[in-house]
Protein backbone atom coordinates (compact mmCIF):
# COMPACT_ATOMS: atom_id res chain seq x y z
CA UNK A 1 0.00 0.00 0.00
CA UNK A 2 2.72 2.28 1.09
CA UNK A 3 4.95 1.35 -1.86
CA UNK A 4 1.50 1.95 -4.60
CA UNK A 5 1.23 5.69 -3.06
CA UNK A 6 4.94 6.10 -3.12
CA UNK A 7 4.94 4.93 -7.20
CA UNK A 8 1.65 7.65 -7.49
CA UNK A 9 3.94 10.49 -5.96
CA UNK A 10 6.65 9.89 -7.88
CA UNK A 11 4.24 9.68 -11.07
CA UNK A 12 2.47 12.76 -10.26
CA UNK A 13 5.98 14.56 -9.65
CA UNK A 14 7.13 13.39 -12.95
CA UNK A 15 3.60 14.70 -14.57
CA UNK A 16 4.22 18.13 -13.13
CA UNK A 17 7.81 18.44 -13.84
CA UNK A 18 6.75 17.63 -17.78
CA UNK A 19 4.28 19.56 -17.59
CA UNK A 20 6.58 22.92 -16.50
CA UNK A 21 9.22 21.46 -18.87
CA UNK A 22 6.85 21.78 -22.09
CA UNK A 23 5.18 24.96 -20.92
CA UNK A 24 8.74 26.63 -20.68
CA UNK A 25 9.80 25.43 -24.17
CA UNK A 26 6.71 26.66 -25.85
CA UNK A 27 7.26 30.22 -23.85
CA UNK A 28 11.00 30.22 -25.95
CA UNK A 29 9.27 29.12 -29.37
CA UNK A 30 9.56 32.68 -30.95
CA UNK A 31 13.24 33.26 -30.29
CA UNK A 32 13.59 29.49 -31.82
CA UNK A 33 11.87 30.33 -34.85
CA UNK A 34 13.79 33.28 -35.34
CA UNK A 35 17.11 31.75 -35.28
CA UNK A 36 15.92 28.87 -37.64
CA UNK A 37 14.76 31.15 -39.95
CA UNK A 38 18.08 32.76 -40.55
CA UNK A 39 19.37 29.30 -40.69
CA UNK A 40 17.28 28.03 -43.74
CA UNK A 41 16.50 29.50 -46.86
CA UNK A 42 12.31 29.70 -46.30
CA UNK A 43 9.67 30.01 -44.40
CA UNK A 44 8.70 25.99 -44.80
CA UNK A 45 11.79 24.77 -44.12
CA UNK A 46 12.00 26.78 -41.23
CA UNK A 47 8.61 25.88 -39.47
CA UNK A 48 9.07 22.15 -40.83
CA UNK A 49 12.64 22.43 -38.66
CA UNK A 50 11.28 23.88 -35.34
CA UNK A 51 8.54 21.46 -35.50
CA UNK A 52 10.75 18.45 -35.74
CA UNK A 53 12.63 20.06 -32.92
CA UNK A 54 9.64 20.60 -31.01
CA UNK A 55 8.61 16.80 -30.97
CA UNK A 56 12.24 15.73 -30.31
CA UNK A 57 12.46 18.10 -27.53
CA UNK A 58 9.40 16.73 -26.09
CA UNK A 59 10.27 13.03 -26.37
CA UNK A 60 13.45 13.80 -24.67
CA UNK A 61 13.17 16.19 -22.36
CA UNK A 62 14.48 13.56 -19.13
CA UNK A 63 17.74 14.48 -20.61
CA UNK A 64 17.17 17.94 -19.81
CA UNK A 65 19.01 18.75 -16.83
CA UNK A 66 16.61 21.40 -14.74
CA UNK A 67 17.95 24.93 -13.84
CA UNK A 68 20.99 24.32 -17.16
CA UNK A 69 20.23 26.55 -20.15
CA UNK A 70 16.95 25.20 -21.77
CA UNK A 71 17.33 27.69 -24.63
CA UNK A 72 21.00 26.91 -25.89
CA UNK A 73 19.77 22.75 -24.70
CA UNK A 74 17.20 23.40 -28.14
CA UNK A 75 19.11 25.06 -30.11
CA UNK A 76 21.38 22.19 -29.99
CA UNK A 77 18.38 20.20 -30.90
CA UNK A 78 17.75 22.36 -33.65
CA UNK A 79 21.08 23.52 -35.11
CA UNK A 80 21.88 19.33 -35.06
CA UNK A 81 18.66 18.37 -36.85
CA UNK A 82 19.66 21.72 -39.73
CA UNK A 83 23.04 19.36 -39.65
CA UNK A 84 21.21 16.08 -40.45
CA UNK A 85 19.03 17.32 -42.83
CA UNK A 86 21.69 17.31 -45.39
CA UNK A 87 22.33 21.13 -45.48
CA UNK A 88 25.93 20.12 -45.85
CA UNK A 89 25.38 19.05 -49.22
CA UNK A 90 23.92 22.61 -50.54
CA UNK A 91 25.98 23.77 -52.88
CA UNK A 92 28.55 26.06 -51.58
CA UNK A 93 30.26 28.91 -52.97
CA UNK A 94 33.50 27.41 -54.93
CA UNK A 95 35.32 30.87 -54.20
CA UNK A 96 35.48 31.99 -50.63
CA UNK A 97 33.86 35.50 -50.98
CA UNK A 98 36.11 38.11 -50.80
CA UNK A 99 37.20 39.50 -47.23
CA UNK A 100 37.68 43.10 -46.12
CA UNK A 101 38.55 45.09 -42.46
CA UNK A 102 35.53 45.71 -39.97
CA UNK A 103 35.66 49.05 -41.75
CA UNK A 104 34.87 48.35 -44.85
CA UNK A 105 31.36 48.84 -45.16
CA UNK A 106 31.37 52.21 -43.54
CA UNK A 107 34.55 53.18 -45.38
CA UNK A 108 32.24 52.07 -48.87
CA UNK A 109 29.44 53.70 -47.76
CA UNK A 110 30.68 57.25 -46.64
CA UNK A 111 32.85 57.18 -50.23
CA UNK A 112 29.69 56.90 -52.51
CA UNK A 113 26.99 59.11 -49.93
CA UNK A 114 27.49 62.19 -48.84
CA UNK A 115 27.97 63.51 -45.42
CA UNK A 116 25.44 62.04 -43.28
CA UNK A 117 25.47 61.12 -39.32
CA UNK A 118 27.41 57.43 -38.71
CA UNK A 119 23.62 56.31 -37.51
CA UNK A 120 21.65 57.57 -41.07
CA UNK A 121 24.25 56.57 -43.12
CA UNK A 122 22.84 52.56 -42.46
CA UNK A 123 19.73 53.25 -43.81
CA UNK A 124 20.67 53.26 -46.70
CA UNK A 125 20.86 49.83 -46.72
CA UNK A 126 17.46 48.16 -47.81
CA UNK A 127 16.01 45.26 -45.22
CA UNK A 128 15.77 42.81 -48.40
CA UNK A 129 19.53 43.32 -49.09
CA UNK A 130 20.64 42.60 -45.13
CA UNK A 131 18.97 39.36 -45.71
CA UNK A 132 19.75 38.74 -48.86
CA UNK A 133 23.33 39.21 -47.51
CA UNK A 134 22.99 37.03 -44.81
CA UNK A 135 21.88 34.18 -46.99
CA UNK A 136 25.00 34.10 -49.23
CA UNK A 137 26.93 33.62 -46.41
CA UNK A 138 28.43 29.90 -46.33
CA UNK A 139 26.56 27.97 -43.36
CA UNK A 140 29.40 27.67 -41.08
CA UNK A 141 30.07 31.32 -40.29
CA UNK A 142 26.23 32.02 -40.92
CA UNK A 143 25.53 29.59 -37.78
CA UNK A 144 27.73 31.76 -35.54
CA UNK A 145 26.35 34.86 -36.50
CA UNK A 146 23.04 33.92 -36.32
CA UNK A 147 23.31 32.35 -32.90
CA UNK A 148 25.80 35.65 -31.06
CA UNK A 149 23.52 38.06 -33.18
CA UNK A 150 19.90 37.57 -34.09
CA UNK A 151 19.89 33.73 -30.89
CA UNK A 152 21.98 36.61 -28.37
CA UNK A 153 24.14 33.49 -27.58
CA UNK A 154 27.18 34.04 -25.69
CA UNK A 155 30.51 32.31 -27.38
CA UNK A 156 31.10 30.14 -24.70
CA UNK A 157 26.88 29.19 -25.27
CA UNK A 158 27.20 29.18 -29.38
CA UNK A 159 30.57 26.96 -28.65
CA UNK A 160 28.49 24.14 -26.57
CA UNK A 161 25.61 24.60 -29.35
CA UNK A 162 27.51 23.79 -32.46
CA UNK A 163 29.96 21.92 -30.58
CA UNK A 164 33.52 23.23 -31.20
CA UNK A 165 35.88 25.19 -29.56
CA UNK A 166 35.37 28.98 -28.48
CA UNK A 167 38.33 29.78 -30.58
CA UNK A 168 36.22 28.38 -33.88
CA UNK A 169 32.85 30.60 -32.71
CA UNK A 170 35.54 33.27 -32.60
CA UNK A 171 37.21 33.15 -35.91
CA UNK A 172 34.27 32.14 -37.66
CA UNK A 173 32.39 34.55 -35.97
CA UNK A 174 35.20 37.60 -37.20
CA UNK A 175 35.23 36.09 -40.65
CA UNK A 176 31.40 35.78 -41.36
CA UNK A 177 30.70 39.06 -40.50
CA UNK A 178 33.46 40.41 -42.69
CA UNK A 179 31.78 38.70 -45.38
CA UNK A 180 28.16 39.73 -44.50
CA UNK A 181 29.81 43.49 -44.90
CA UNK A 182 31.16 42.99 -47.58
CA UNK A 183 28.44 41.50 -49.91
CA UNK A 184 26.07 44.14 -48.23
CA UNK A 185 28.91 46.96 -49.92
CA UNK A 186 28.76 45.26 -52.92
CA UNK A 187 25.17 44.90 -53.42
CA UNK A 188 24.55 48.68 -51.74
CA UNK A 189 27.48 50.10 -53.22
CA UNK A 190 27.99 48.02 -56.62
CA UNK A 191 31.82 47.05 -57.36
CA UNK A 192 32.86 50.03 -59.22
CA UNK A 193 33.17 52.77 -57.31
CA UNK B 1 44.28 60.58 -36.23
CA UNK B 2 44.35 59.23 -39.65
CA UNK B 3 42.88 55.41 -40.87
CA UNK B 4 46.57 54.56 -40.96
CA UNK B 5 47.36 54.74 -37.36
CA UNK B 6 47.92 51.05 -35.85
CA UNK B 7 46.05 52.01 -32.79
CA UNK B 8 42.87 52.42 -35.31
CA UNK B 9 43.74 48.94 -36.51
CA UNK B 10 43.47 47.65 -33.51
CA UNK B 11 40.81 49.25 -32.44
CA UNK B 12 39.01 47.81 -35.59
CA UNK B 13 39.87 44.48 -34.42
CA UNK B 14 38.46 44.90 -30.77
CA UNK B 15 35.11 46.62 -31.95
CA UNK B 16 33.02 43.62 -32.17
CA UNK B 17 34.26 41.69 -29.63
CA UNK B 18 33.76 44.86 -27.40
CA UNK B 19 30.26 45.04 -28.74
CA UNK B 20 29.67 41.19 -27.68
CA UNK B 21 30.63 41.79 -24.84
CA UNK B 22 33.55 39.63 -24.49
CA UNK B 23 36.94 41.65 -24.31
CA UNK B 24 38.86 41.04 -21.08
CA UNK B 25 38.90 44.02 -18.84
CA UNK B 26 42.08 44.97 -20.15
CA UNK B 27 41.08 45.48 -23.75
CA UNK B 28 38.18 46.48 -22.59
CA UNK B 29 39.87 49.77 -21.03
CA UNK B 30 42.06 50.00 -23.84
CA UNK B 31 39.20 50.12 -26.62
CA UNK B 32 37.03 52.55 -24.51
CA UNK B 33 40.21 54.77 -24.06
CA UNK B 34 41.15 55.10 -27.48
CA UNK B 35 37.44 55.40 -28.73
CA UNK B 36 36.70 58.34 -26.57
CA UNK B 37 39.47 60.39 -28.23
CA UNK B 38 39.51 59.03 -31.79
CA UNK B 39 36.57 60.94 -34.34
CA UNK B 40 37.82 58.32 -36.79
CA UNK B 41 37.24 55.46 -35.24
CA UNK B 42 34.10 56.37 -32.79
CA UNK B 43 32.18 57.23 -35.96
CA UNK B 44 33.16 54.01 -37.27
CA UNK B 45 31.66 52.49 -34.01
CA UNK B 46 28.30 54.80 -33.89
CA UNK B 47 28.16 52.88 -37.33
CA UNK B 48 28.42 49.36 -36.00
CA UNK B 49 25.85 49.89 -33.02
CA UNK B 50 23.32 50.99 -35.60
CA UNK B 51 24.68 48.33 -37.77
CA UNK B 52 23.64 45.56 -35.68
CA UNK B 53 20.11 46.93 -34.85
CA UNK B 54 19.56 47.48 -38.17
CA UNK B 55 20.47 43.77 -39.10
CA UNK B 56 18.18 42.66 -36.05
CA UNK B 57 15.50 44.54 -36.84
CA UNK B 58 15.76 42.97 -40.90
CA UNK B 59 16.36 39.48 -39.53
CA UNK B 60 13.24 39.35 -36.77
CA UNK B 61 10.56 41.06 -38.93
CA UNK B 62 9.19 37.86 -40.01
CA UNK B 63 7.05 36.52 -36.90
CA UNK B 64 6.53 32.86 -36.15
CA UNK B 65 2.41 31.91 -37.85
CA UNK B 66 -0.06 31.62 -35.25
CA UNK B 67 -0.58 28.07 -37.01
CA UNK B 68 2.86 27.30 -36.46
CA UNK B 69 2.34 28.21 -32.35
CA UNK B 70 -0.84 26.31 -32.52
CA UNK B 71 1.34 22.85 -34.18
CA UNK B 72 3.83 23.28 -31.67
CA UNK B 73 1.76 22.91 -28.78
CA UNK B 74 -0.35 19.99 -30.29
CA UNK B 75 2.91 18.00 -30.17
CA UNK B 76 3.20 18.34 -25.85
CA UNK B 77 2.48 15.07 -24.02
CA UNK B 78 -1.53 14.61 -23.72
CA UNK B 79 -2.44 15.00 -19.85
CA UNK B 80 -4.18 11.45 -19.42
Amino acid sequence: MAEAETDARRLATEARDRVRFEEEVLELADQVYRVARRLVSSREEAEDLVQETYARAFRSWRSYTPGTNLRAWLMRILTNLNIDRGRREQRSPDTQPLEEGDYFLYNRLEQTGGLEDAERIVERLSQDSIVGALSNVPHDFRDVIVLVDIGDFSYQEAAQILDVPIGTVMSRLHRGRRILKGQLAETTVGEES
Amino acid sequence: MTQFDPICEKCEELIQPYLDRELNEVERIEAEGHLSGCGYCSERYRFEVSLRRYVRQACCSEEMSPELKAKLAALRTPLH
